[in-house]
């Protein structure tokens, strides 16, 4: 796992050395936190992005969210959620989901001037997530296609974690037990009844907390026991 | 705010405090807030420095000595700190479920705070002004029929509106008011009502400065007065006069002068209902129509708890009726069997005599008789006594459980008897004697030879307040009846922890104040019986301090009237009366301010313990 995780600071100067000066070699140029360093010190971004599918190359990316935690504290006053405005019509089944229509997407703003603000927020923290390949290669793909180098980032996904738990716990994984929505009430965490972009990822945060703080109810608690492998 | 924050809002707005705050405020809120999560047995608070607020989970709070102090469950807060309240020591505790809670910087605690002054209120050290707030909610709060059953103000307007018109001088409005016989009236520019005078304008105003009476009387009125609606409730009425310390409000229908309501007009109406229920007493020639009348008691209660009248008022109307009805049932029980062979007094005991009965009250009494009293006059006053008992049970006040009645021999002596039984109960207390203290300890004379009292209340009060082993005995029987911790979710929490289902309104939180009041006058030698009258009469003394007595009587009154409304609903659904609240039908607030109620109590049972206790006698 070690030699894994130096592949991503090895993957990180590799992708600054062909990425075009500007906001993803600004990112690429901040250190990633050291694996040793202790979560409950750390700053770390949860965040959730709503698509209008899973293909990077076909499907677009229709809203972020993301909040800081810092020690161990989500700060809602951190909060950041805005609409992307794509430019074909919405899939009728996404936008059910989302509750994003073609005319709340035309109010937002488009991706290449969400990304700086995005990667401004990432650099050199983890990054949050629940279930990484979306988020890694959505943002990845934009990024190639403006800065013409990929996205690199140190990930904890709380989807990885929940599996390895109840793998560890001899639990049958069930379809559907893996799901944010799902995994929560373990952690005797409220139901959240929005679903958008921000809601998601102040969820994933909880999850996180809760899950690092049953993981590791004493100090220290590692921050490369949580990296994903992806 | 970012709009997608909204369940966080959603969450805090539905909480009071939360729910004061206006929109802004609370759009704003969320952003305020950081997050964080305990496990179970993680220690609590987390941090210094912030109000808590539980999202989900429960948190058990200790204080020093270890006592659970309370239990926390979802939406529920602990300021503690922030240090707005030094009001305990509770500052540790444990998550005794994973739990997730809601953080807010004690800076942006106090800001919240400085800009409204009902949510810092919710903050405030003073029971007395948590206690405050508590008023508006508890009236009418449960049943939407309670409003329908209200009264409008615009039925208490007597006569047309008295007015002037603004040309005129301050000599010819006193006139006219003098002629009319009105204290107030209004001003008018042609259909535009301008401004109130009162009495009390031309007394400070014109009288006390020697300002001439040839002025316009524009000069001393009230301009732009409050007016009040015709379809307003007499409740909301009366706490306008109140909150703005007004004591007359022009009452208009669709923007029409219809009249003047006065404070007087809203007080006589409270208790217009008690004072015929006393009239048609007095006219009563039978026992029948004394039954006829009390049938009208649980609905008295009721218009009473529908005026929003204090539950001292409500206490005080109803055994004002109990003792007419005693006095009406003595005149009848004379005219049969004759005038008495001796003097004697009909003595009232416990809630009767203290003036705070509901009208489920039993019957306590007794009857002390002229120490001229020989064994061949007991035949009489044991007719007498059966009749008068008979007659309350009939009327609706059931016999006492504990014999503690007339009939009983026992409780039908003369004087000297008495006054033995008081010295063996004083000077040699015993479980007995205890049990009958709440009665006989709260004793009035009701009609009758009511100067026999008087030397044996002397010697009772003498007695007592000299005795310190009795005060201890009453100290350990007081501590028998203790109040809750609060709550937590839809159960009561109880002292060590335990969930009980319902909470017994009356044991609980009335008779522990009562308790507390009575051994205070007894210590004291205060002749008071109420329990009001009792606290007041000790505020300000070594035992009681002024902020104490004031707290204790909030307390009371707000227990009181959380008991009567449940029993006016009740009465309304047509099931019996009792004193046992579900938490679950409790709002928020109430649930809030009876924890606050309970912590009164529970400190001054332990100043009393230190001060009363047996541990304090060697």
């Amino acid at each position: 796992m070690l030699a894994r995780f130096l592949g991503k600071e090895y993957q990180r100067k590799k992708a600054l050395a062909t990425a075009a000066p500007g906001p993803l070699a600004d990112y690429l140029a901040t250190p990633f936190p050291d694996r040793q360093s202790d979560c409950r010190e750390l700053e770390i971004v949860a965040i959730d992005l709503e698509t209008t599918g899973l293909d990077p190359r076909k499907d677009d990316i229709l809203s972020i969210g993301l909040v800081h935690i810092d020690r161990f504290a989500v700060k809602l006053s951190t909060a950041w959620h805005s609409i992307v405005r794509i430019d074909r019509d919405i899939p009728g089944d996404s936008a059910i989901i989302h509750h994003i229509t073609d005319d709340r997407s035309a109010a937002g703003a488009p991706i290449d001037a969400l990304l700086p603000e995005l990667l401004r927020r990432l650099a050199g923290l983890p990054m949050l997530v629940h279930y990484s390949p979306i988020e890694q290669n959505f943002i990845s793909a934009s990024c190639q296609r403006l800065y013409g180098a990929p996205f690199v980032a140190p990930i904890i996904d709380t989807l990885e974690i929940g599996q390895r738990i109840l793998e560890r716990r001899n639990h049958l994984i069930q379809p559907g037990d893996l799901r944010l929505f799902n995994l929560r009430p373990r952690y005797n965490l409220p139901q959240y009844k929005a679903h958008n972009a921000l809601t998601d990822a102040l969820a994933t945060a909880e999850l996180f907390l809760a899950m690092a703080d049953n993981l590791y109810p004493e100090r220290p608690c590692p921050l490369g026991q949580f990296l994903s492998n992806r | 705010m970012e709009v997608e924050l909204v369940e966080i809002r959603q969450f805090l707005e539905q909480r009071n405090p939360f729910s004061y705050l206006d929109d802004q405020l609370l759009d704003e809120l969320p952003q305020d807030i950081e997050i964080r999560y305990l496990r179970r047995s993680g220690s609590f608070p987390p941090a210094d420095g912030f109000l808590y607020v539980v999202r989900s989970g429960a948190i058990k709070v200790y204080d020093k000595s270890g006592e659970l102090c309370e239990k926390l469950g979802e939406g529920d807060l602990y300021s503690v700190t922030c240090q707005l309240v030094n009001f305990d020591d509770c500052n540790r505790g444990e998550a005794v479920e994973d739990s997730l809670l809601y953080m807010l910087s004690c800076d942006r605690l106090k800001a919240l705070c400085r800009s409204s002054k009902t949510f810092s209120e919710h903050f405030s050290a003073s029971v007395k002004e948590r206690l405050k707030t508590a008023v508006t909610p508890v009236q009418g709060s449960h049943d939407p029929t309670v409003a329908a059953m209200m009264v409008e103000v615009a039925s208490l307007v007597r006569r047309q509106p008295i007015t002037i018109d603004s040309g005129m001088t301050i000599r010819e409005t006193a006139a006219m008011m003098s002629n009319k016989d009105v204290s107030s009236v209004m001003v008018m520019q042609g259909e535009q009502l301008v401004g109130l005078v009162t009495d009390r304008d031309l007394r400070r105003r014109c009288v006390a400065i020697g300002l001439s009476g040839a002025e316009p009387i524009d000069q001393i009125m009230t301009p732009d007065p409050v007016v009040i609606e015709g379809n307003t409730l007499t409740a909301q009425a009366l706490m306008t006069m109140t909150r703005k310390r007004f004591h007359h409000l022009p009452v208009t229908r669709d923007g029409k002068l219809i009249g003047m309501i006065t404070a007087t007009d809203l007080a006589n109406h409270q208790s217009a209902n008690s004072a015929y229920l006393a009239v048609d007493v007095r006219k009563a020639k039978t026992v029948a129509d004394l039954i006829e009348v009390s049938r009208r008691l649980p609905s008295l209660h009721l218009r009473l708890a529908n005026a929003s009248a204090t539950a001292r008022h409500i206490g005080e109307a109803v055994s004002c009726l109990t003792d007419s009805i005693t006095a009406r049932l003595l005149q009848m029980a004379e005219a049969s069997l004759g005038p008495p062979p001796v003097p004697y007094a009909w003595l009232a005991g416990g809630s009767q005599a203290r003036r705070e009965q509901s009208s489920h009250s039993d019957q306590d009494n007794a009857l002390l008789l002229s120490d001229d009293f020989q064994p061949e006059h007991d035949e009489y006053f044991a007719a007498l006594a059966k009749f008068v008992s008979d007659g309350l049970d009939a009327c609706g006040f059931v016999y006492c459980p504990g014999d503690a009645m007339a009939t009983n021999k026992q409780w039908r002596q003369p004087l000297r008897v008495w006054q033995g039984y008081f010295s063996g109960w004083i000077e040699r207390p015993d479980p007995m004697s205890m049990m009958l203290s709440s009665i006989f300890f709260d004793l009035r004379p009701v009609t009758g030879s009511v100067e026999l009292f008087t030397p044996l209340q002397t010697m009772i009060l003498k007695k007592s307040e000299e005795n310190r082993i009795f005060l201890a005995h009453m100290m350990a029987n007081a501590m028998q009846h203790r109040p809750p911790l609060g709550f937590f979710r839809q159960f009561v929490l109880e002292r060590g922890g335990e969930h009980d289902e319902t909470l017994d309104l009356k044991h609980r939180g009335i008779v522990p104040i009562t308790d507390i009041a009575r051994l205070l006058a007894l210590s004291l030698g205060k002749a008071q019986v109420n329990t009001v009258d009792r606290l007041r009469a000790c505020a300000g003394t070594l035992a009681l301090s002024t902020d104490m007595a004031e707290n204790l009587e909030d307390a009371l009154e707000f227990i009181a009237s959380l008991r009567i409304q449940h029993q006016a609903n009740q009465i309304r659904r047509g099931v019996k009366a009792d004193n046992y609240v579900p938490p679950d039908q409790l709002s928020e607030l109430e649930r809030e301010h009876l924890k606050h109620a309970f912590k009164v109590i529970q400190l001054m049972q332990e100043t009393m313990t230190k001060r009363f206790g047996a541990d304090n006698l060697g």
